[in-house]
């Protein structure tokens, strides 16, 4: 164990993140795992901000150069749907965060995902990886636990999927990713965003389903020794 | 030796006259009763309203694009009373401050605090020579997260009050006199006859029964602090509501 372990480092999202549209809106996911170097700084957090009423953002990479962005460009949206007198609609979002990335790359380092809907264009995930670049997609993933999941989703993505199949298939695809990468963890955390509204949900580590290997939880290992020894066989 | 008139630029810039008067600032007070446009707010136990005529000149205008009544956050409203133009850019800079102190300081502007950065601004024009007072009468309405409902008016001379009920405009003195009496003993209105009372005012003012068109009503209640203008439909349910009361 590194007992030097500096709990001051910068605070990043070793993450997993994911954004997916379907039949009528769009569904986001993240772990919610914040890590200094090897310490879980916060094994809760919220990685899916707001940024106006019907549009919200996944936050990877650099946790500070993240929230300022959100931050700003919430600020610039707010101003924007008053003069507007409208709601803005998710392509402005997902520009002002691309100029605010692209603009300022080499001081940031953080990938977003910024998801919404708007009654214009429906649906809608856009994409801004670390550079600034803007790519509109059906679905996107991002973030360290993202590595494990390109191949998964090659598989399971369809086209047209109802709410419920999207925030199963975002809720399973987050879970194997904090199965396999070291940097994601915690809980499961969903936002649907649709013509409806918006709708947060939350699955605990303790409820999703176990992978390949992987041991049940349980409280101190305590358990294994005072459980009541098997009767012995006859052989 | 003493100059009768200051050499007569005390009526062209913001300087004193010889008798204590700044006479710009009250031909800007002039300017804002010569729009023609009374306004009324009300303010009851948990909500504020405000009313003001929409008087369309020109048969041509499109009705929807005419409006004092405008938006600061979600939270704020302000109903300008007086020279449009200058109203607008009052409502933008407004706009711009509010959202800055919400970006900066982390919490919404309180309305007290943007009404007294409006009549700061105001104060500056009646010292600067090189910029003159805006024709505008400001009414900034909202709930405070501490002190509840408040409705803030705000004029050229750099003067703000919070008020229990107020006016601007043509019919202004009238307004007052009306509300002073309905607001004696310290009423405590309901969200209903908060708006019903700042409506009946300015009916009883012009002297006239209004149609739904031809006001605009803005409201925010503690219940649902967002600002919001009320909808024809439902001004004239309280319209309707109104004549059967009387």
């Amino acid at each position: 164990m590194d007992l030097n372990m500096n709990v001051n480092a910068p605070h990043s999202m070793g993450t997993t993140i994911i954004g997916v549209t379907y039949n009528g809106g769009v569904v986001l996911g993240a772990d919610s795992r914040t890590s200094t170097g090897m310490y879980v700084a916060n094994r809760a957090s919220e990685k899916i901000t707001q940024l106006t009423d019907n549009v919200y953002v996944c936050r990877s990479g650099s946790a500070a150069d993240s929230q300022l962005v959100s931050d700003y460009v919430r600020y610039f949206l707010h101003q924007h749907t008053i003069q507007l007198g409208q709601p803005a609609t998710v392509k402005v979002a997902a520009n002002l965060i691309r100029l605010l990335s692209y603009n300022n790359k080499n001081m940031l380092q953080t990938g977003l995902i910024v998801g919404g809907w708007d009654k214009y264009e429906g649906g809608k995930i856009y994409g801004i990886p670390l550079g600034g670049t803007l790519v509109e997609q059906p679905f996107t993933i991002g973030g360290s636990g993202s590595s494990y999941l390109y191949g998964f989703f090659d598989q399971a993505w369809k086209e047209g999927m109802t709410k419920d199949e999207a925030e199963q298939l975002v809720v399973k695809a987050v879970s194997l990713a904090i199965a396999r990468d070291g940097a994601s963890g915690g809980v499961v955390r969903t936002v649907i965003i649709n013509s409806e509204g918006v709708t947060r949900n939350f699955y605990p580590g303790d409820k999703l389903q176990l992978w390949h290997d992987e041991l049940e939880p349980q409280n101190s290992l305590l358990d294994i020794l005072n459980a009541p020894s098997p009767e012995p066989m006859n052989i | 030796m003493s100059r009768g008139s200051g050499g007569g630029y005390d009526r062209h810039i913001t300087i004193f006259s010889p008798e204590g008067r700044l006479f710009q600032v009250e031909y800007a007070f002039k300017a804002v009763k010569a729009a023609g446009i009374t306004s009324i707010g009300v303010r009851g136990k948990d909500s504020v309203c405000v009313v003001t005529q929409k008087k369309v000149p020109d048969k041509l205008l499109d009705q929807t694009s005419v409006t004092h009544l405008f938006p600061i956050t979600k939270f704020l409203g302000l109903l300008a009373t007086g020279m449009t133009a200058d109203a607008r850019t009052l409502v933008q800079q407004a706009r711009n401050e509010a959202a800055e102190f919400r970006f900066r300081y982390g919490y919404e502007m309180p309305v007290d605090v943007l009404s007294k950065w409006i009549a700061d601004k105001s104060q500056v024009y009646t010292q600067h020579a090189y910029m003159r007072p805006l024709g505008v009468v400001a009414m900034v309405l909202g709930i405070d997260e501490e002190k509840g409902p408040q409705l803030y008016k705000c004029d050229p001379a750099g003067h703000f009050y919070g008020h229990k009920a107020t006016s601007a405009g043509s019919k202004e003195q009238e307004a007052i006199n009306f509300l002073e009496k309905k607001m004696k003993n310290d009423p405590a209105f309901t969200y209903e006859e908060t708006v019903q009372t700042a409506i009946s005012a300015l009916q009883s003012v012009l002297q006239e029964d209004f149609k739904a068109t031809e006001i605009e009503v803005g409201v925010v209640k503690a219940d649902n602090p967002a600002f919001k203008v009320l909808s024809t439909e439902e001004i004239d349910e309280h319209l309707t509501a109104i004549s059967e009361r009387d």
